[in-house]
């Protein structure tokens, strides 16, 4: 496997150092670059977890539909035109019509009409399913959710449903009109707002409610009642005392008999199962879970469905509710309005093992010029040479890539793992790894601990052509080097024939190599994980955000011309999983 | 840092335009067969240019946008239809930045560009796959789907299984470029 490098995401947690990356449960705060999202205002990553999310519209996988959200309720979050699911695979069903009537005598059948001849079914191309078996036939071949409508209006469960839509709704209403008074005259915000508050009203005055009435002398407490309304608030008291009683509720079918109409349980499924021939003929979990009433246990009375909304959905920071992601209004374009994802603000890293990538592209040269055969054990060969074997030494590189627009200054740090025994930690030393209980490291990993720098990105053709193209390491790349490197290696970098491990390699365009080294515990075993920090600073010549950015326009602009460019720091962490150790074999 | 992905000088041919064809591919009807610039068709590829709807004229059967791969043993056909009594081929248009795994089965009306498709993939006739999407290894979407813009299908039959996130235009597009890059040929 590749080296990876992830992103660590603190998700609004207090401490911002990540978990150590040998537990199993530290993958859960670590993605990837191009999952995160990152905020201008808090200058801080944002993961899918910790961004909240708003529906900005909804669409049909199948016709592409873009749903107005009115719709989407009257509905039911379906697509309301010819879109259906087979109920055995999921997949979407085709309207086809039935043959045409054969003559009789062998000569080819006449096309009566060009869309075919009624009566029209469903049917699914992948498991041959068609809705006849069901006995849902359609006139014509347009319009199929129209001409469903009057079955499913009269479908038990929808007719329950409405049933208790009309019993719950003079509760509701009540209890609406209760807190809207009360809340009435103030600010008057938009109506998804007061709708809004309307509802967690309605909760805060059955709860007060609630309140009211295991607490003696505990009255409602009105804190926006006005003067006026007096009798609408004296109103308020009778109906809040009785607002949690409600009359009782019957359903329309008794529960016991309802299973005949095929609501599921009772005599009838025990019934069948005790003349099941093939487990396949009951309907499996996954297929009945997609309807919100209990649907037949037979798999052939499976209705077909149809196709369930998908939305398109704008993020924001959960922070301060600045908008990270925002989609354009065509359901299936892929251009966005707002787009702040963390691969346009954060380095990108990638690792790599040199050595690995030298035998992988052996093998695939050797493939090309010999046979085949010959070319399997050879490959087989560099696979294993290509591993992390314990006991050994290995370089790596990083490479950075900088996406800002001006160039930055990189730190990078190994976040030391804390040990919670008593000893010290030793960076250079191998460390077996006997006792679980110990947290060292079984690997120590040096980088280079100066900064270095990265230029800025621009596009391809605006590069000069300066690739310090150096192993060798030029006049500042050979201090890094120095600096870096872990102490008791040898001191002759330049030209003297050693090529330099730690350190800045190389240096092109917007990119810069960074290479280190793991040194492999003998008795290491799992992953060569470690938690690095990430610091980096840039000029930015942008003004510092102001809260009223939209007041000043002009004179926040001269101030700008007048401020210095300021230096700004960021740092994150990331987990550099290099790959799996690959046990030094015991000779007992 | 990126590994080169070498192939044999003799083997492929490449065009003005940058695109690199396999002579072990089998082109038929390349006189109907559109590749925008960077393209790359591996060994083994069979591309049916020939079945072209019936008609006078010139027309396309299968067009390709810039920087596509399309893979080791890919079979691309274009879909066909008996529509009122007549049998008729309709044309594939497939956008740019698409890689299509090896031994896929390609049969779609239309791809649209960023598209990555995996190996040993059917897709089939007449299946409309938006931008962005993604087809993981070993799917078998059936006729007449719709895969939605950025877009994860996997299984058998092809379902839906996750949105993929806002920045895949931009990966794919980099992966693409890069592959072409790196696809370098070997002097022996």
């Amino acid at each position: 496997m590749p080296p990876t490098v992830d992103y660590h995401c603190p998700c609004l947690s207090r401490s911002a150092l990540p978990p150590p990356p040998h537990l199993p449960s530290s993958s859960f705060n670590f993605h990837a670059l191009n999952e995160l999202f990152f905020c201008e205002e808090c200058d801080a990553v944002r993961c899918n977890r910790c961004v909240s999310v708003e529906v900005s519209g909804y669409y049909c996988p199948n016709c592409l539909f873009e749903v107005p959200s009115a719709s989407v309720r009257a509905e039911k979050n379906r697509c309301a035109r010819n879109c259906f699911m087979c109920p055995d695979c999921r997949n979407t069903l085709s309207v086809v019509p039935s043959d045409p009537p054969d003559p009789g005598d062998g000569r080819m059948a006449i096309p009566i009409s060009t869309i075919g001849e009624p009566p029209f079914f469903l049917y699914c191309n992948h498991c041959r399913w068609d809705s006849a078996e069901v006995g849902i036939t359609f006139e014509k071949p347009t319009g199929l959710a129209a001409q469903l409508q009057k079955f499913e209006d009269s479908a038990p469960d929808s007719l329950e449903f409405e049933r208790l839509k009309e019993h719950f709704e003079p509760v509701i209403r009540a209890s609406s009109l209760s807190s809207s008074t009360t809340t009435a005259p103030a600010a008057h915000p938009s109506s998804a707002a007061h709708s809004h508050r309307v509802r967690t009203n309605s909760i805060t005055a059955a709860a007060s409610a609630a309140l009211a009435r295991d607490i003696p002398g505990v009255g409602k407490h009105n804190p926006l009642a006005r003067s006026g309304n007096r009798a609408g608030a004296g109103g308020n008291k009778d109906k809040t005392a009785n607002q949690d009683e409600m009359p009782e509720y019957r359903s329309r079918v008794d529960v016991t008999s309802a299973s005949k109409l095929g609501s599921g349980g009772g005599e009838i499924d025990v019934e069948y199962m005790r003349h099941l021939e093939n487990v396949g003929e009951v309907a499996s979990l996954e297929q009945r879970w997609m309807n919100s009433w209990a649907t037949p246990l037979q798999a052939a009375e499976l209705k077909p469905l149809r196709i369930p909304l998908h939305s398109k959905r704008s993020k924001r920071c959960p922070v301060c509710a600045h908008i990270l992601i925002k989609p354009e209004q065509k359901a299936q374009s892929v251009r966005y309005k707002i787009k702040l994802v963390a691969s346009n603000y954060l380095p990108a890293i990638t690792a790599a093992l040199p050595h690995q990538q030298d035998a992988v592209g052996d093998s695939s040269k050797r493939t090309l010029s010999k046979s085949t055969a010959a070319a399997a054990v050879a490959a087989e060969e560099e696979r294993s040479a290509a591993g992390i074997h314990a006991g050994k030494t290995y370089p790596f590189h990083l490479a950075l890539t900088n996406m800002l627009y001006d160039p930055i200054q990189v730190r990078l740090t190994v976040q030391r793992v804390h040990a919670p025994a008593a000893l010290p930690p030793s960076s250079g030393r191998a460390s077996p790894d006997k006792a679980p209980t110990t947290r060292r490291p079984p690997f120590a990993v040096s980088l280079p601990s100066s900064s270095f720098p990265i230029a800025a990105f621009a596009e391809a053709w605006e590069y000069e052509d300066d690739e310090d193209d150096d192993m060798f390491g030029l006049d500042d790349d050979d201090e890094f080097g120095i600096a870096g490197r872990v102490a008791g290696r040898d001191k002759d970098a330049r030209g003297a024939g050693k090529v330099k491990m730690v350190g800045v390699l190389e240096k092109k365009a917007n990119v810069t190599v960074v290479g280190g080294e793991v040194v492999i515990g003998k008795e290491a075993r799992g992953n060569v994980k470690f938690n690095m920090l990430v610091s980096y600073t840039y000029r930015s010549d942008d003004p510092a955000p102001s809260e009223s950015n939209d007041a000043d326009g002009p004179p926040s602009r001269a101030a700008v011309a007048n401020k210095p460019p300021e230096i700004k720091t960021f740092a994150f962490y990331t987990v550099v999983d290099l790959g799996p150790i690959i046990p030094r074999e015991e000779s007992r | 840092m990126d590994a080169p992905i070498y192939y044999s000088k003799t083997e492929f041919i490449e065009t003005d335009t940058g695109n690199k064809v396999s002579r072990r591919a089998t082109i038929a009807g390349p006189q109907n067969i559109i590749l925008g610039g960077k393209t790359i068709i591996s060994s083994n590829a069979i591309i049916r240019g020939d079945l072209r709807r019936t008609g006078a004229g010139h027309a396309v059967v299968i067009s390709l946008g810039r920087y596509c791969v399309v893979g080791e043993g890919c079979v691309m056909r274009p879909p066909y239809k008996t529509y009122r009594g007549n049998f008729n081929y309709y044309p594939m248009k497939i956008g740019d930045h698409v890689h299509i795994g090896a031994n896929s089965v390609v049969e779609a009306a239309t791809i649209g560009s960023h598209v990555e498709i995996g190996k040993n993939c059917v897709i089939g006739k007449f299946t409309i796959i938006k931008d962005c999407a993604r087809v993981a290894d070993n799917t078998i979407v059936p006729p007449n789907t719709v895969i939605p813009a950025l877009a994860l299908f996997a299984g058998s039959p092809g379902r839906f299984v996750e949105d993929l996130p806002e920045s895949t235009q931009e990966t794919v597009e980099a992966q693409t470029k890069r592959y072409y890059t790196r696809f370098q040929p070997l002097d022996r």
